[in-house]
């Protein structure tokens, strides 16, 4: 398959139809979900799919080492590469990692307004144009709404998407009557779309539960392959 | 006289009476002595004085000396070990420290200042490059004993460019002294220092030294480690008076206060704690309590009890400082015999000894997989060369005993060439001066003589095939032309290069067949500049150096077919050969070359010809003359005639299919791109993205803390040159960089055309 066809075929085009063209410039999408069950995943391939459109991304992680978050970036590309027979692959793989870039801060130590400051730096020193910001193993529970405000504020200046994960701790499956976790209800302001991804006799089921300021779709009919962890369509 | 002095020393040996090593050189060697000279000699030794002065020696400068009760040294008790480093920045006192820690354990009988004014410069600095600076670079190790504790004192190099050199220090330290100036505090250096003791996981004390200068101040220092290192520093002692009114340190333990005679030597007069510092000495130790309480429950509960014992206190901070989560912060002047004995005491309390010391071994016939080795005496022995040194009587290999136990006359193999040594001759050193020993255990580091080997070779018994550093030797990407200024600078550059290829596996040296020049190579501009001053400086070789040059490789990017036949007719027998396939891209290997033919249109005996006609043409690609790599060749056709064909016929028709097919295949340059990591404080984080945005780098990954970041980028080589100059520059000198060779990768195509246009013009001018 041709990397065009690749793009076009990808079920995260389902996922844009379902959310009014996705997140969009200046917005911030999130997937929640307990931890240990695919956001880092689901960010990964929402990044592989947009560096695969020629797009340049930035990778922020607030947890893991970036040895681990490039592991899971190959993994993810191999995997596409495999099941959807792409052509050139060396040449992508190329092209794919001269448009990444990981950024790793501990979170503890470093504030956002540090982050956002290189974050600066990376765009403007060194000439990177991200169009998309991942930004995993931000704590949602140690942050504040200000937080995210400052993030957006730099996206929409830069006309960014970003793209968050929020872990949850058992305790914290506590949800309000939207289905929200109790923990991100502070934040709701500043996402534009949230997706919950939901364990369910064998699968993980992506539930949207904020899209902009839509009425809510019925069902994405979306779900994360739990052996090759990819967003994938439900056949149903 | 001279046949009577030698039946002495037979007849002394035969009574296992142990005479100085020296006696017997300077004795064979009939060094300038008299013959009343030698005998006295040979009595000073068997009845164990030292001779250092006034006996004559100076002037025949024995090398060797005896020294008394040391042969008596029975196994050592692995706890009571100790392998440390001593690492500073530039200028705060390691050497002078070294010293006087030389001094104490009384293996030194005079003290010498760094450029001392007797000219003999201290004990621990060995190349006469350091004499000159005042600086460390090459590290020796040197053995002294603290209270039946036996401890060896490895000299890291303090200079940030000195990266071989630092890394084998490294690797054999279990602990390290981190030296800070009580005035300069926390400087640059300093931060590398630390990172690289960080990287190693080595666990350190700090010593503020110079705390007699005017301006000294510890607590800032202490302060300084914290904010700009990370660490969480403890004081363990705080000063009596400063500058020149210091006396003294209070110990925060055994709350005490300790005096310093410092114009006698530095002896200790325990005293209680002056009134005025009482207070402070309360609230410091309050602070100790509480960070040495997080790592023992014991402790925690007796401070809350009030019962707390001194015991208790240290075992919690050594705990802490082994999970290299404290750090002990000392205090002294080094100069001034202030705070070095208590701080020879916190080495044998709060560092680890080797076998508290977790080490890896790699599995070479399980594909170098990690393998955790026991400091244990009963094991196969592995040992470690980590440090070679030329000396008068042969090679000196500094090793590190990781596992097992090695004896005079025990086999070991080097697992890097199967070779198999004998243990010769076994020494202890003591920066020049050495002691012959007949065994060495596990955690130890000693020194053999006479074993050919290279720095970074492993020796195991036991059949084990273990290394401890990985044998993988990355390619040169660098080369650079040299030629000695004169005759002497000549001859002494052979013994230069030959060494320091043994040294560094990653530096290498030939002679270009084509310019009749010597050509080093290595992994960087920066790698080869130090081996340059090195050879003026150790060897006085002086030489002119050419441009460096990147190893530039040239790949076909699609599969070309050929059809070439070659015929020659000159008189006599002609030559004649076809040869007929393609050629093709191929990732995984340099070159391969595939035999297809069918129905024997190439004899048999001609096939290795026509291989040997294309390896030919990969030596000197078409494009810029550099090797050609990643190409496979597939013989599909061919035709010879009875008479005509021959090895050669079919290597020249090889050639010209090659030729022939080469353009076609659309032949790209690749340069070598590194792997480069540089490091700096935050603030100039911007400045280095840039800059390696301009250097055509990738950016791969960044990592950051309060202070520091960390960028990795992938950086091609031919960009990479002055880049530390320019690092410094954009930094204030605080960021620092490593590079390795990372990968082959494509050259724009711009630069291609350049590099293209440039050979040409050069094989222009040649014509």
């Amino acid at each position: 398959m041709v990397k065009n066809e690749l793009i076009k075929k990808s079920p995260l085009r389902i996922l844009e139809k379902s959310t009014h063209g996705g997140v969009g410039a200046g917005n911030i999408g999130v997937f929640t979900a307990r931890e240990g069950v695919g956001k880092t995943a689901c960010l990964v391939h929402i990044a592989t799919d947009k560096l695969f459109q020629g797009k340049h991304i930035i990778h922020v992680s607030f947890a893991g080492k970036t040895d681990h978050i490039i592991a899971w970036y190959e993994d993810i590309f191999q995997e596409l590469a495999i099941r959807l027979n792409l052509e050139n692959t060396m040449e992508i793989h190329d092209e794919v990692i001269r448009n990444r870039v990981i950024m790793n801060f501990n979170q503890k130590g470093v504030s956002i307004e540090q982050v956002v400051k290189s974050l600066h730096s990376m765009i403007e020193q060194a000439e990177f144009a991200a169009d998309c910001i991942i930004v995993d193993g931000f704590d949602f529970k140690y942050g504040k709404p200000e937080d995210l405000a400052v993030f957006r504020g730099f996206a929409a200046k830069l006309g960014i998407e970003l793209w968050f994960s929020s872990s949850l701790k058992d305790h914290d499956l506590v949800f309000n009557a939207d289905g929200v976790p109790e923990v991100l209800v502070p934040f709701l302001g500043e996402i534009a779309i949230l997706i919950f991804l939901k364990p369910d006799k064998g699968e993980i089921r992506l539930e949207l539960k904020k899209d902009h300021d839509h009425k809510l779709a019925e069902d994405l009919h979306l779900v994360l392959d739990p052996k090759i962890l990819l967003i994938a369509g439900d056949d149903k | 006289m001279t046949f009577g002095i030698y039946f002495i020393i037979l007849w002394l040996r035969k009574q296992n009476v142990q005479i100085s090593t020296a006696a017997i050189v300077l004795y064979r060697k009939q060094l300038c002595l008299s013959s009343k000279k030698s005998c006295f000699l040979v009595l000073a030794a068997i009845s164990g004085d030292y001779y250092t002065k006034g006996n004559g020696l100076s002037d025949c400068k024995p090398h060797i000396f005896y020294e008394k009760g040391k042969r008596k040294r029975m196994s050592v008790n692995i706890s009571k070990m100790r392998n440390i480093g001593i690492s500073a920045h530039i200028d705060s006192g390691k050497t002078t420290l070294t010293e006087r820690i030389l001094f104490y354990c009384q293996k030194i009988h005079a003290i010498h200042e760094v450029k001392g004014k007797d000219g003999v410069g201290a004990t621990m600095d060995s190349m006469d490059l350091e004499r000159e600076r005042g600086i460390t670079i090459a590290s020796a190790s040197t053995n002294v004993t603290w209270k039946d504790t036996s401890i060896n004192i490895i000299d890291t190099p303090g200079h940030v460019d000195f990266t071989i050199e630092v890394e084998r220090a490294l690797r054999v330290l279990d602990g390290a002294i981190l030296v800070l100036c009580a005035v300069g505090g926390v400087q640059s250096q300093s931060i590398t220092v630390d990172r690289q003791l960080k990287r190693y996981n080595v666990p350190r004390l700090a010593f503020v030294n110079k705390c007699d200068r005017v301006g000294s101040d510890p607590y800032k220092v202490s302060r300084q480690l914290r904010e700009k290192l990370g660490l969480n520093s403890i004081l363990m002692q705080i000063p009596i008076g400063l500058e020149d009114k210091m006396e003294g340190v209070v110990d925060l333990v055994a709350m005490k206060a300790i005096y310093f005679d410092s114009a006698n030597a530095g002896e200790m007069k325990i005293k209680d704690i002056p009134a005025n510092l009482a207070d402070e000495a309360h609230k410091r130790r309050e602070e100790l309590l509480d960070a040495a309480s997080m790592f023992s429950d014991e402790l925690a509960e007796s401070y809350l009890e009030g019962t707390v014992t001194e015991k208790q206190i240290m075992d919690a901070v050594r705990k802490g400082t082994l999970a290299l989560q404290l750090v002990p912060v000392f205090m002294g002047s080094a100069y001034k015999n202030i705070g070095v004995q208590p701080l020879i005491d916190s080495v044998l309390h709060y560092l680890p000894a080797p076998h508290e010391v977790k080490n890896i071994a790699l599995d070479l016939d399980h594909n170098e997989e990690p393998i955790e080795v026991k400091a244990d005496n009963t094991l196969p022995p592995i040992v470690l060369a980590f440090k070679l040194e030329d000396g008068q009587y042969g090679q000196l290999t500094y090793i590190r005993i990781y596992q097992g136990k090695i004896e005079k006359g025990t086999e070991i193999t080097n697992t890097r060439n199967k070779r198999r040594i004998r243990v010769g001759r076994l020494v202890r050193m003591h920066a020049d001066n050495m002691e012959d020993i007949t065994s060495a255990e596990s955690g130890d580091i000693v020194a053999l003589f006479g074993v050919d080997c290279h720095s970074g070779d492993t020796f195991t018994g036991g059949g084990l095939n273990y290394a401890m550093s990985s044998m993988f030797v990355p390619e040169p990407v660098i080369s650079l032309a040299i030629k000695p200024k004169d005759k002497k600078s000549e001859d002494n550059m052979g013994k230069a290069l030959n060494r320091f290829s043994k040294e560094d596996p990653t530096f290498q040296t030939y002679v270009d067949p084509e310019s009749n020049e010597t050509i080093i190579r290595g992994m960087g501009e920066l790698h080869l500049d130090i081996y340059i001053e090195r050879m003026r400086r150790e060897y006085s070789v002086e030489i002119d150096t050419g441009a460096p040059q990147v190893a530039y490789r040239e790949a076909i990017t699609q599969r070309a077919d050929f059809d070439y036949t070659h015929k020659k007719q000159t008189g006599g027998s002609g030559q004649y050969g076809r040869v007929a396939g393609f050629i093709e891209p191929n990732t995984e290997e340099d070159y391969t070359f595939h035999d297809e033919i069918k129905g024997g249109s190439i004899p048999r005996e001609y096939i290795p010809s026509c291989d040997k006609g294309f390896k030919k043409c990969l030596a000197k690609g078409q494009l810029i003359g550099f090797p050609v790599v990643n190409t496979s060749v597939t013989i599909i056709d061919g035709n010879s005639h009875a008479v005509d064909s021959s090895d050669i016929a079919f290597q020249s028709a090889a050639v010209g299919a090659f030729k022939e097919a080469y353009r076609k295949a659309k032949p790209e340059v690749l340069e070598p791109i590194m792997k480069v990591v540089v490091e700096c404080p935050n603030e100039f984080q911007g400045n280095v993205f840039s800059s390696i945005n301009q250097r055509r780098g990738i950016i791969v990954s960044t990592t950051e803390d309060v202070s520091f970041s960390k960028v990795e980028a992938d950086v091609p080589l031919s960009e990479m040159f002055g880049y530390s100059t320019i690092l410094r520059s954009i930094s204030q000198g605080k960021a620092e960089y490593t590079m390795e060779f990372h990968k082959y990768g494509r050259v724009p195509m711009s630069i291609q055309e350049e590099l293209i246009k440039k050979y040409e013009q050069s094989k222009k001018s040649d014509k």
